[in-house]
């Protein structure tokens, strides 16, 4: 069976990941697309705000509650589809403050929080928040059961690692000592402990002083004062997530182009998430250039006398020329993949090739579909 | 454009959305620079990319190492410019490295986002100032940054901009306003964009284009259209090839071929057929996405090949270093 398809039939959560650049967004809508289409109710969340996606889903824009893809629009192109297809954008602020007022002891500290020019900041700004927040709007999504399957992309990260170590991360960054220590002088209530701060750390403040000014400082230090208390729930909701993750549930599929420098970021993302107990479920191949033929040999003198020859034995020198171009590329590609094949089995792999067509409407999204769900397995190229 | 011109401002900003060759080119940039006898600068900001293997030169840090004659490479990392800063500034070595060692400068900057930016951009004066405190670091004349995709880019060099606004007077205020200048000084710095010639980037370019003008002031130099086909088949010829798999057209090529020594069979003909309609074929989705690109900025666009060998390494830098050298002496 085409991997693709088991993990849709049988999983709640897919989660689609891998470098930037190599079509995860336009992968994991083709998977809702092809599960709404068999019968799912099935929702695609994505990080990009890709205005194209919405395009080509026939919607105007995506916003962070889910949006239904209108069955007419699917009549209209002619395309029967059995279940739902809906589709919504990670919108980081947003989850971040409904996770704030979750874990909260009080509405008032939450509103306390949500206000601070701190935290107005991190979502913008501190590494791992996105990720973070992906996972857990996911999270949100599949506890409240109102979808068959779940398909995510994950954010372009320069590493594609980056969003499994993200709530660790942002645990780790919220309970910091050291960040304690130097905001020591700025925590309202901890006044008297100014003069334990050492005189480095405070030579050191006043030079951030001047250059961030003491509002900065001030902000800082009430956000963290304010965040007391809340941090067991946050590394409990972390413990659920990754549990969800590690779950039977859950699958990932790792996208990838046949170059180099995301071969072998594919390669380390599947050894990654063999060691976190993540369940890999397939690798997409994507952008791979079609092999026509086995190759054909030509010495340079034959080609350089049909350039010199008739408009016929021109085009033939062209066209010679642009075969072994491509067969250049092909094999190269080819040797790319033959070393991701010694880590990722081939039966587990779905290649989809350079399409002739772009992934812009229905019908190119059903194009990537169709490759998606059914070039499957060794034989496929 | 000649290279004088082309090459004038002494910091070029390469930046485009992942996966798009951004560090390809920010690198045969650099070869174009040095092969005019300038002495380059080639800075990627704040990670761990494949610059050091397109050079075959080990991983990069804050002191630039030459990795090919008169490339210079280097990493800017925020921390180690923000230990510069205060070691030049404040005269605090000792206290920098001990807290530039820590998380500290992770929760400073997300208080005050900007800050790495600005620490950043601020080494990039510094080297454009033609001061340095790295050991044994030549003169640059030339800087080439590999800048971060072009999400991230705008809240980059606007940067300054926000600290310029919320400081009215300091030392900072009028270091920021520095940088500013040399960001704004089409004669200083300039900033090319990356693009593939596909519907997502060429959007993203042409968006990030008009924000860097409007927003910060900052005009563009020439966006490179990377890895575009060939236009190897005239019109009428990519005409011809509809036909191209039916006689006459098939005893036509298998008797050329004869008269040279060459047996072609079917399969043959299917793959030269094949492959000469996939060029077609591409190629035509990227002409839609160029004049996109071309329609939409006053810029130059400058084509890049598709590198048949994409294996990535120096000669394939030079090949586009060279057709970037052909291309600006046209402009």
């Amino acid at each position: 069976m085409n991997p693709i398809s088991e993990l849709v039939s049988k999983k709640e959560v897919i989660v689609c990941a891998g470098a930037g650049g190599v079509g995860k967004t336009t992968t994991a809508a083709a998977i809702a697309l092809q599960a709404a289409i068999d019968g799912k109710k099935a929702a695609v969340l994505t990080i990009d705000p890709a205005r194209r996606l919405a395009s080509s889903l026939g919607l105007k824009e995506l916003s962070s509650e889910p949006t239904r893809v209108s069955p007419r629009k699917f009549a209209a192109a002619d395309i029967e589809v059995k279940g739902e297809l809906h589709a919504l954008m990670l919108d980081t602020k947003s989850t971040f403050d409904k996770v704030v007022t979750n874990y909260a002891p009080s509405p008032e500290q939450a509103q306390r929080i949500i206000n601070n020019r701190f935290y107005r900041n991190i979502s913008g700004t501190l590494s791992g928040t996105q990720e973070y927040m992906a996972m857990e709007k996911l999270y949100e999504l599949h506890a409240d059961g109102g979808f068959d399957v779940l398909v995510i992309d994950t954010p372009p990260t320069r590493n594609a690692l980056d969003f499994l170590d993200a709530p660790k991360r942002m645990t780790d960054f919220f309970e910091s000592r050291v960040l304690r220590w130097f905001l020591m002088p700025y925590m309202k209530a901890g006044g008297g402990l100014m003069r334990v701060a050492n005189v480095a750390a405070m030579t050191f403040l006043k030079v951030v002083k001047r250059i961030v000014g003491t509002e900065v400082l001030e902000d800082t230090a009430e956000f963290f004062g304010n965040l007391e208390g809340m941090y067991e729930g946050f590394k409990q909701r972390a413990r659920d997530v990754a549990s969800l993750l590690q779950s039977d549930a859950t699958s990932f599929v790792v996208v990838t182009s046949p170059s180099e420098d995301s071969v072998s970021e594919a390669t380390f993302f599947a050894s990654r998430l063999n060691e976190s107990g993540l369940p890999f479920g397939a690798l997409v191949v994507n952008r791979v250039h079609p092999k026509i033929g086995d190759g054909i040999e030509v010495k340079s003198r034959q080609l350089t006398k049909l350039e010199a020859g008739g408009k016929d034995a021109r085009m033939l020198a062209k066209l010679l020329d642009n075969e072994s171009a491509f067969m250049r590329v092909v094999h190269l590609e080819e040797r790319n993949l033959d070393a991701l094949a010694r880590k990722i089995p081939r039966h587990r792999w779905v290649r989809v090739p350079y399409l002739e067509r772009e992934a812009v409407d229905f019908p190119g999204l059903l194009a990537i579909a169709e490759q998606l769900f059914a070039g499957s397995g060794p034989s496929a190229r | 454009m000649q290279m004088e011109r082309f090459l004038e401002p002494r910091v070029l900003i390469v930046s485009g959305k992942g996966g798009v060759g951004k560090t390809t080119v920010a690198a045969a940039l650099a070869l174009v620079a040095a092969r005019q006898g300038r002495t380059v600068c080639l800075a990627e900001v704040d990670r761990k990319g494949s610059l050091p293997r397109l050079f075959d030169a080990p991983g990069l840090d804050y002191s630039p190492k030459e990795m090919s004659p008169g490339v210079w490479g280097m990493n800017i990392v925020p921390e180690d410019a923000l230990g510069e800063y205060l070691e030049v500034q404040y005269h605090m070595k000792r206290i920098s490295k001990a807290f530039t060692s820590t998380h500290f400068v992770d929760y400073i900057t997300t208080a005050a986002p900007g800050l790495k930016d600005i620490l950043v951009l601020g080494k990039i004066w510094y080297l454009e100032q033609g001061r340095t405190s790295s050991a044994g670091a030549p003169y640059f004349d030339t800087i080439v940054v590999d800048a971060p995709a072009a999400g991230h880019m705008l809240t980059f060099l606007s940067a300054p901009m926000g600290l310029s606004d919320a400081l009215r007077v300091g030392p900072v205020r009028r270091q920021s306003d520095w940088l500013l200048d040399m960001l704004r000084d089409p004669q200083r710095t300039r900033v090319h964009l990356v693009t593939l010639a596909e519907e997502m980037p060429v959007s993203e370019t042409l968006e990030t284009s008009a924000a860097l003008h409007d927003r910060v002031g900052i005009s563009s130099g020439a966006v490179f259209a990377n890895a575009v086909y060939s236009k190897l088949f005239t019109p009428a010829e990519a005409k011809s090839l509809e036909s191209l798999d039916r006689d006459p057209m098939v005893t036509a090529l298998v008797t050329e071929a004869k008269g040279v020594g060459l047996d072609l069979d079917p399969g043959d003909i299917d793959a030269l057929v094949g492959y000469a309609r996939f060029l077609e074929a591409r190629r035509s989705i990227q002409n839609v996405h160029l004049k996109k690109l071309d329609k939409g900025t006053e810029e130059p666009v400058v084509e890049l090949p598709f590198l048949f060998s994409a294996g990535l390494a120096l000669p394939d830098i030079e090949t586009l270093a060279d057709r970037i050298e052909a291309e600006i002496e046209q402009l």
